[in-house]
Order: C-alpha cells, then sequence, then structure tokens
C-alpha cells in the first residue's frame, strides 16, 4: 500500500525530577501530610513564637501554680511562677535544635562509618562493624550520662552524647544499602567510565542508598527529643536554658499538685515526636521505589 | 472436532488501577481440544498470564475481577464457580507451572514432601503412600536416581532439575490442563530443550492438554497446534502455527515472527536486517479504546484503525486475525 | 578509527579468572573455581567476534576480565598492541577510554538519580579533558545517533522504556570513541519486538563507524545475525572457535552440535533436518572438576580418553579451532 499512515501524536514524557514524583507518593499519605503541617507549625512557632510572645521564660511573672487561663496566663505557671507558655515556646526551640544536631552528627558518624564499610569490605569492614557492634550493646542512656556527667551538661555535649550513642543503627542500613548497591550495573558502568572511588561512593552510590538513611534520620529526630528529655528529666541539662524535658524534670516533684506543669510539655514532646514519625512513615512511602507504580 | 475440553467466551477481565479500571483481557473467546497443546504469544503486558490466572481462579485478589464472558471447562462455567469448587479443580484437573523455578519451591522442605503435600491434599493418599508416589513422579520427570534425590532441599538442586520437580507436582494429580506460563524462559538451551522433550512425551503418555506462554515463535513452532497472539489484552491472531508463521494474517504476527534472528537450515553470508516493530505496547490506560490498539506501531495504519476496533475477520484455513487489513498483510 | 581492516584490534592470550570459594563449613580449605581457564582469541579491526555459551560458561566473566572490571590472575589481554593487564592509576584511565561495556540489564546498568545526559556525559567527564561545550556537543550527537530525541536529554531512566534505556547505555559507550564495544548480552532483557531495534541500531553503528564488538550472548539465533566468528565457551573453556558460516553449517565439538540442535526454530526446513541432540545430566562441579575433557560425562561419543586427557584447542584447517580428541573420529561425525 502507498498510502501514507495518519500520523499518531506522540507523547513526549515531562521531564520531572524524582523530587516531585516523591512529593507527589508523599501526598497520598493524608496522616502524613497533616503530620507535616503540624510539624511545620511548630517549627514556626518556635522560629517566631519568642518575638510574637516576648516573656522571658526564666522571669517570676505571676503567683505559682497558677492554673490555665488564669489572669491572663494561657498555660498558668510553674512552681516558680515563671510563665508556661514562654517556657513551652523557648524550649520548643532548644527541643528541636538538639534533636536536628543530634540526627545530624549520628548520621556524619553512621553515614561514613557504613560507607566505608560496605564500599570496601574486607578486614575494614570487620573493624568498622565490631566497632559498631560495641557501640551497639553499650547501653545508650547510661552512656551518655557518664559522657554528660564528665564533659559538663552544655548543649553542644549533651547533643554529641545523644549523637555519640545512636549512630549504629545508620551504620547498618548504609552498610546493607552500599553492598547491594555496589553490585548493581550502573556502579559497574560508573567504574567502567573511570569514575574515582570517592566519587562512586559519594556521588554514584550514597544518593541511591539515601531513601531509607532520611527515614531513619527522620525517626531519629523523633528519639533524640525523647532522649534529651529523658536526660533533663533526670537532671543532666544545661541549667541556662529551658527545654521540654528540663519543665517536666523540674516540676516532677509537684505532678499531684498541678499536674498541667507535667501533662502540657509531656504533651508537646508527644506531638512533637509523633508528627516526626508520621512524616517520617510518609517520607517511606514516598521514597521506597517498590511503592511506586512502574 | 468434539466439545473442546476449555472453551473461554468473550472474557473480559479489569484490573483496577491508580488511573482507574482497565481491561487488561478484552472480549476474548479460544477453544482447547482434548490432547491439545495451544500456545499464547506476545511481548509482556500483553495480558497472556492474565488469561491463565483467570482459568485458574487466580487474580489478584481485590484488584482484578471477571467482568463478563464464561470459562467453560467440562462444561461447567469456571466463572460462576465458588472458592472451594475452584481449589479442588486448581491443582486436580488444571494446573500450573511457572517461569521462575529459583522462587516456586518452598526453599524449607524436600522435594519430595513438597510433592507429597499436594498429592495428600487432593487424593487422601496416606504419608507413605504419597511419599512413594512422589518418588515415582520424579522419576517420570526423568531426574536421575530420583529415590535418593526426593529428599533433597531445592537449594541442592540444578535449574532445571527444580523446573521438573514443579512438572512433578503439577502432573501429581493428572490434571486434564496443565498450564506452563514461560516454562523455559529462565533456562538454558540445552535444558529448554530436555524439558521440551519431557513435555511432548508426558503429553504423548498422558493425554494431558497444554496451555504454553511464550514470546518464542521457535519454541511455538516446536510444541504448538494452534497458536493465540494476544496484543494489548486483545487476541489479535488465532490459528494453526504453521499457517501463522507461513503467512501472518496480522501485522504484528508479522513483526513477532520477523524481528528475531533465526537459525535456519543452510546459512548464508546475506543478512537481511531485521524488521523493527517500533515503539512499545500501550499503557494500561489505554487498554479497552475503540481503535486498534496496535495501530501506533503499525505500517499499514489508515484511518480505519484509528476509528474502530477491528473484528476477529475468519480465514477459510482456520486463521482469525483482528486486522482491518488482515486480507491485505 | 578502524584504518586498517582485518588486523588484530584484541589478542586474549592464556587469560585465567579464579574466584576463591570455601568449602565444607567453616574450616575448610579455601578452593578456587576457574571461571576463566586457559582462553586465547583475537578479534580483528571492525568485527564482531561472539562469545557463546550457557550460565556457568565463564563468558561474562571473560569479557569483565578484558575491560579490567573483574581481576584475571594469568595471561594476557592487548589492545592495539598494549597490555591492559596490570595497568594502574592514571595509565589504566587512559586505557578504559579505548574499552567500554553495553550492560546486559537496562534497568539497573542506569543510575537511577541521574538524567539521560548526565549519565551519557560521566565517561567524558572521568576520562577525557574535554570542556563543557564540547561534551554538549558529543552528547547531542550521541543522542541522534542512537534514535533518542534531543527534549529526553533531561529526563531520568525510570521515564524511558526498555529499548530505549538500552539506547542510552550505548550512547554511554560510545561517548569516549572507544576501540573496542563489549555488550554483554544486550538485548536479553528486552520485549522481541524491541530486540530488533537496537541489533539494527548496533548493526548501523559499527558499520558508520567502524566499531569492533566482543559480543556476549546464549541466544545464538542473535549471535548468527551479529558476528563474524563466535567462540564457544563451556565450563570456563573455549570449546570451538571460527568463523559465522562454518560454525553454524558445520559445527565440529559434539556440545555445539548439542547447543544448536536444543534451539527451536520457526523454519519448517531445518526442523525437518536437525535430529535433536540431548545431552543428559548437569554440568560437573566447577570447583572439584574432573580429569580429562569437562563435557565428558554428557557427551555422547566419550570415550576413556575423554575422561583422562584434557583436549587441547587446536586448528582443524581455515582457523576452525576445536578442543575435542574425537574431532576426526566417525563416532562424533555421526552425532
Amino acid at each position: 500500500m502507498s498510502q501514507q499512515p495518519p500520523p499518531i501524536e506522540e507523547q513526549i514524557e515531562q521531564a520531572r525530577s524524582p523530587l516531585s514524583e516523591a512529593w507527589e507518593m508523599f501526598r497520598r499519605n493524608h496522616a502524613a501530610v497533616a503530620a507535616l503541617v503540624v510539624l511545620g507549625l511548630i517549627v514556626i512557632g518556635a522560629i517566631i513564637g519568642p518575638f510574637l510572645y516576648p516573656t522571658d521564660p526564666f522571669e517570676m511573672v505571676w503567683a505559682p501554680f497558677s492554673p490555665p487561663g488564669a489572669e491572663g496566663f494561657l498555660l498558668g505557671t510553674d512552681y516558680l511562677g515563671r510563665d508556661l507558655m514562654a517556657m513551652i515556646i523557648n524550649g520548643a526551640r532548644v527541643s528541636l535544635i538538639i534533636g536536628l544536631a543530634a540526627a545530624v552528627v549520628s548520621i556524619f558518624i553512621g553515614v561514613t562509618i557504613g560507607a566505608l564499610a560496605g564500599f570496601y569490605r574486607g578486614i575494614l569492614e570487620e573493624i568498622l562493624m565490631r566497632i559498631t557492634e560495641f557501640f551497639q550493646v553499650l547501653p545508650t542512656l547510661l552512656f551518655s550520662m557518664v559522657i554528660v556527667a564528665l564533659f559538663g551538661a552544655s548543649l553542644p555535649m549533651i547533643t554529641l552524647a545523644i549523637g555519640i550513642v545512636s549512630w549504629t543503627a545508620v551504620a547498618r542500613i548504609t552498610r546493607a544499602e552500599f553492598l547491594r548497591i555496589r553490585e548493581l550495573e550502573y556502579v559497574m558502568a560508573s567504574r567502567a567510565s573511570g569514575v574515582q572511588n570517592m566519587k562512586l561512593m559519594f556521588r554514584v552510590i550514597l544518593p541511591n542508598a539515601l531513601p531509607p538513611i532520611i527515614v531513619q534520620s527522620a525517626l531519629m529526630v523523633g528519639s533524640a527529643i525523647l532522649f534529651e528529655a529523658g536526660l533533663s528529666f533526670l537532671g543532666l541539662t544545661d541549667p541556662n536554658v529551658v527545654s521540654w524535658g528540663q519543665i517536666i524534670g523540674s516540676n516532677r516533684q509537684y505532678i499531684l499538685d498541678a499536674s498541667y506543669t507535667v501533662t502540657i510539655p509531656g504533651l508537646a514532646i508527644f506531638v512533637t515526636v509523633l508528627a516526626i514519625s508520621l512524616v517520617g512513615d510518609g517520607l517511606n512511602d514516598a521514597l521506597n521505589p517498590k511503592l511506586r507504580s512502574r | 472436532m468434539t466439545t473442546p475440553l476449555l472453551k473461554v467466551e468473550n472474557l473480559r477481565i479489569e484490573l483496577t488501577t491508580r488511573d482507574g479500571v482497565a481491561p487488561v483481557i478484552d472480549d476474548l473467546s479460544f477453544e482447547l481440544g482434548q490432547n491439545e497443546n495451544i500456545s499464547f504469544v506476545g511481548e509482556s503486558g500483553c495480558g497472556k498470564s492474565m488469561t491463565a490466572l483467570a482459568i485458574m481462579g487466580l487474580l489478584p485478589e481485590k484488584i482484578g475481577r471477571i467482568a463478563s464472558g464464561s470459562i467453560l471447562f467440562d462444561g461447567e462455567d469456571l466463572t460462576k464457580a465458588s472458592p472451594a469448587r475452584l481449589r479442588a479443580i486448581r491443582g486436580n484437573e488444571i494446573s500450573m507451572i511457572f517461569q521462575e523455578p529459583m522462587t516456586s519451591l518452598n526453599p524449607v522442605y524436600t522435594v519430595g514432601e513438597q510433592i507429597a503435600e499436594v498429592i495428600r491434599e487432593h487424593q487422601g493418599l496416606g504419608r507413605k503412600a504419597a511419599w512413594d508416589m512422589a518418588a515415582d513422579l520424579l522419576d517420570a520427570v526423568r531426574i536421575p536416581n530420583a529415590r535418593g534425590r526426593v529428599s533433597d532441599y531445592p537449594f541442592q538442586m540444578s535449574g532445571g532439575q527444580r523446573q521438573r520437580v514443579m512438572i512433578a507436582m503439577a502432573l501429581a494429580c493428572q490434571p486434564k490442563i496443565l498450564i506452563a506460563d514461560e516454562p523455559t524462559t529462565a533456562l538454558d538451551v540445552t535444558v529448554q530443550a530436555q524439558i521440551f522433550d519431557l513435555l511432548r512425551d508426558l503429553r504423548k503418555d498422558t493425554g494431558t492438554s497444554i496451555i504454553m506462554i511464550t514470546h518464542d515463535m521457535g519454541a511455538v513452532a516446536e510444541m504448538a497446534e494452534r497458536m493465540i497472539v494476544m496484543y494489548a489484552g486483545r487476541g489479535a491472531e488465532i490459528g494453526p502455527v504453521e499457517q501463522i508463521i507461513e503467512h501472518a494474517r496480522h501485522p504484528y504476527t508479522k513483526g513477532l515472527t520477523s524481528c528475531v534472528p533465526h537459525i535456519v537450515s543452510q546459512l548464508t553470508e546475506d543478512r537481511a536486517r531485521l524488521t523493527e516493530v517500533p515503539g512499545i505496547v500501550p499503557g494500561l490506560k489505554d487498554f479497552g479504546k475503540n481503535m486498534c490498539l496496535f495501530a501506533s506501531r503499525c505500517n499499514h495504519r489508515t484511518e480505519e484503525c484509528l476509528s474502530a476496533r477491528p473484528p476477529m475477520k475468519p480465514f477459510e484455513n482456520g486463521q482469525i486475525a483482528a486486522c482491518w487489513h488482515a486480507e491485505d498483510v | 578509527m578502524a584504518d586498517t581492516p582485518n588486523t588484530p584490534l584484541l589478542t586474549v592470550d592464556k587469560l585465567g579468572v579464579r574466584f576463591a570459594v570455601k568449602r565444607g563449613g567453616g574450616w575448610g580449605k579455601r578452593a578456587f573455581l576457574y571461571a576463566v581457564d586457559d582462553v586465547s582469541f583475537t578479534v580483528n579491526r571492525g568485527e564482531t567476534l561472539a562469545i557463546v555459551g550457557e550460565s556457568g560458561s565463564g563468558k561474562t566473566t571473560a569479557a569483565l576480565a578484558v575491560a579490567r572490571l573483574t581481576a584475571a590472575y594469568t595471561g594476557s589481554v592487548k589492545l592495539d598492541g598494549q597490555e591492559l593487564l596490570g595497568l594502574e592509576g592514571e595509565e589504566l584511565r587512559q586505557a578504559r577510554n579505548k574499552v567500554q561495556f553495553i550492560f546486559q540489564d537496562p534497568y539497573s546498568s542506569l543510575n537511577p538519580r541521574q538524567r539521560a545526559e548526565d549519565i551519557v556525559r560521566e565517561p567524558l567527564v572521568s576520562l577525557t579533558d574535554k570542556s563543557g561545550a564540547e561534551q554538549q556537543q558529543i552528547i547531542d550527537r550521541l543522542f541522534a545517533e542512537v534514535g533518542l530525541r534531543p527534549e529526553q536529554k533531561r529526563l531520568f531512566p525510570h521515564q524511558f522504556s526498555g529499548g530505549q534505556r538500552q539506547r542510552i547505555g550505548i550512547a554511554r559507550a560510545l561517548a569516549t570513541q572507544p576501540q573496542l564495544i563489549i555488550c554483554d548480552e544486550p538485548v536479553s532483557a528486552l520485549d522481541v519486538a524491541v530486540q530488533a531495534q537496537i541489533l539494527n541500531l548496533l548493526r548501523d553503528l559499527q558499520s558508520e563507524l567502524g566499531l569492533t564488538y566482543l559480543f556476549i550472548s546464549h541466544d545464538l539465533g542473535v549471535v548468527q545475525h551479529m558476528c563474524d566468528s563466535i567462540a564457544v565457551m563451556y565450563m570456563g573453556r573455549i570449546v570451538e572457535h571460527t568463523d559465522r558460516l562454518s560454525l553454524f553449517n558445520n559445527p565440529l565439538h559434539p556440545y555445539t552440535k548439542a547447543l544448536l540442535s536444543a534451539v527451536p526454530s520457526v523454519d519448517k526446513k531445518r526442523r525437518a533436518e536437525t535430529k535433536r541432540i540431548l545431552i543428559p545430566g548437569d554440568p560437573p562441579d566447577p570447583v572439584n572438576l574432573p580429569p580429562g575433557c569437562r563435557f565428558a560425562n554428557r557427551c555422547p561419543a566419550a570415550t576413556d580418553v575423554c575422561r583422562q586427557s584434557e583436549p587441547p584447542l587446536t586448528d582443524h584447517g581455515g582457523y576452525h579451532r576445536v578442543a575435542c580428541h574425537l574431532v576426526n573420529d566417525s563416532k562424533t561425525a555421526a552425532i
């Protein structure tokens, strides 16, 4: 037949980045989206709250144990007559910063050790994994208490202590991902293209290993906040700053007389950690290629 | 021909996806005779395996369903059968072997235990009798030293041997129909030859009908009497194998046959360029459109192809092709 | 490139690759699996040598060793006169320019986090000193050459079909204008209808650019279409090596005969002519190889000699090399 076939409109796929696709998947998880909104509000509150509500959290402003709502103090006052609202707002900053910073510390240690072990294998892997196991079997709370007790209860030291006891999970995940990905053909292809080891590790393999690491990090921010609360509760805290755990710790004797001084910061921790967990769950959906269609 | 063993009529299977409901099998009809070997051919994503799963009553739960049509097996409509009845038929009268012999056996049980389990389930034999029968079956599928190998674990066997164990398991209850879904795709050619040989002999001995799913025209030519070429959930061409290979009436069939370099009886220096079938199988969202779904890849395409689905045109020699231009192909 | 055809570009001599395996529990002795054993062949400029074999034959390992992607313990690999084994550092990087690889699985051979153009750019960045503009020019040309549209440059691998992904892999392999391209089962992961597109492309590129291919495959139909000469491997060794027509029309080794007879064919005439030679059983344990010919336990013609001494690969006239004691034996000729 000489007739020219009628043309077919060709569909050209749009160049979409994996990021926009991940967002697409994230949006399907409604709980995660709601949690992200809550978390966003908490973060914004922590950043601009102190300017909108400039009461000094250390200043005695009213009679101790004024219940929430009394005399214009939305959340009441604590045993020293300090404004609980101001403490929660300022504490949010500290708690979130400690959570984030501790997560960064542990990701840095964990990814480095996991990547080296998974990439180079052999004797280096043996040594690094034995070190990881050593840290894994240490009782974490006791070990961090020892660090804080020895080097002083300053914010950086507390952050470092939390980071040092919680990097092992990241190291194991990173190593497992490296072991899997280093055998894939595109890594072989990059090697055939003459890509150097350092670049191979951090530019080729690591980006592909990130999804489970990111999810783990999100959960770690939550657990670091809890950890800090635990340390503060035991009094191992920087007395010059307010954190949610510290509010609970200092008010714990009055739990029966003025339970709101403990439950309100407790609720703040609960909501924040839950939101972070749900966001982590959503990230898991968004970044796990197995759940993605096609 | 006497009444067919299996008769599928106007079968439509719908799959629920993110983008809506798509007919993964759209108005498919065919018959399978007693002791016949019929092959399904086509690229992946054309609905070959889905047809097999529908016959087995194993469509993915909640996602897939038979929307209309019937599957008559020995006069009984399987689309209306209860789950219990389907379970009784499955394995007993219709069994299936899969593509991947590495993952379709349970690694923690010996092959003997796994075969004996099927026998006890369906035939109610005792432990000892079932075990003996398992050994006999392994012998029947030509595993050397079957008595000794019956207590082997799957990992102790090679890929070809595992596929034989799968066949032994499928044959345990002397099914009337054996569905083989790409049974040799994961195997080496010399092993494939052994498996084909085995299937041919079993068919001769037991009279089992075989439905074979494959993408290899050579395998079809060697094994089957009739074939069904599937494209995008629809039957593109149905007919006797020799005739279709000789003179395909559907451009897709023609493409499938000539796009693969074959070994012929006497090779020459002359190497013709391979026929290309441009493009790829359409996505599920295009299934079910009222047009020829192959049109975008076809060089016989006219306006007609884009405006209406072509009917199944029968030819005198028994070939049936769904193409507006079947006479010209 | 390829100014003098029919001269060897790649000469592989007595190549050996082995892997250490643990045998017999925790305290087991270390044993070696000889994946590639005493393999020698040459590939001429502008031609295609196919290495065929079934799983475990060592064909892919041999190819990886040639490309320096796995380590050989003995032998020599000369490309254009230069010895590749033993090169280190900068010299190895220079040599990688000349040998590129097309991988089997177009789904795992492209980094999912890189855009198509960056995948093709990678060897240019790592192996050449080309400026950004020059790189972009080369990428644009390569995209056109392998049949991809310019607007697809910014897409990510998962937005392509299998055939298109393999085109990206081919473009990447061509980027540094290598002298030798190793194709490791380049179409076996693709749908049948798409295979033709890639095979035609590979042949077109060969005639346009004068490329030399080392083509690894288990599919004898594809090999028949693509190659000028063929080496058949079994259990790490070459058992037969000759030009295309001799191998397909006049195979001499019993294994080659069995292999060819096992391929199902649509050609009625061929089906009528070929007697299927079934080779029973499985290959021997590669770690505990029996003495003698590795094919002896499955060979329909095997004699005591075969079970005692390993047959060398010898030329039986017109560069038809066969490793079999019984080539001229009437018994072998009969199967």
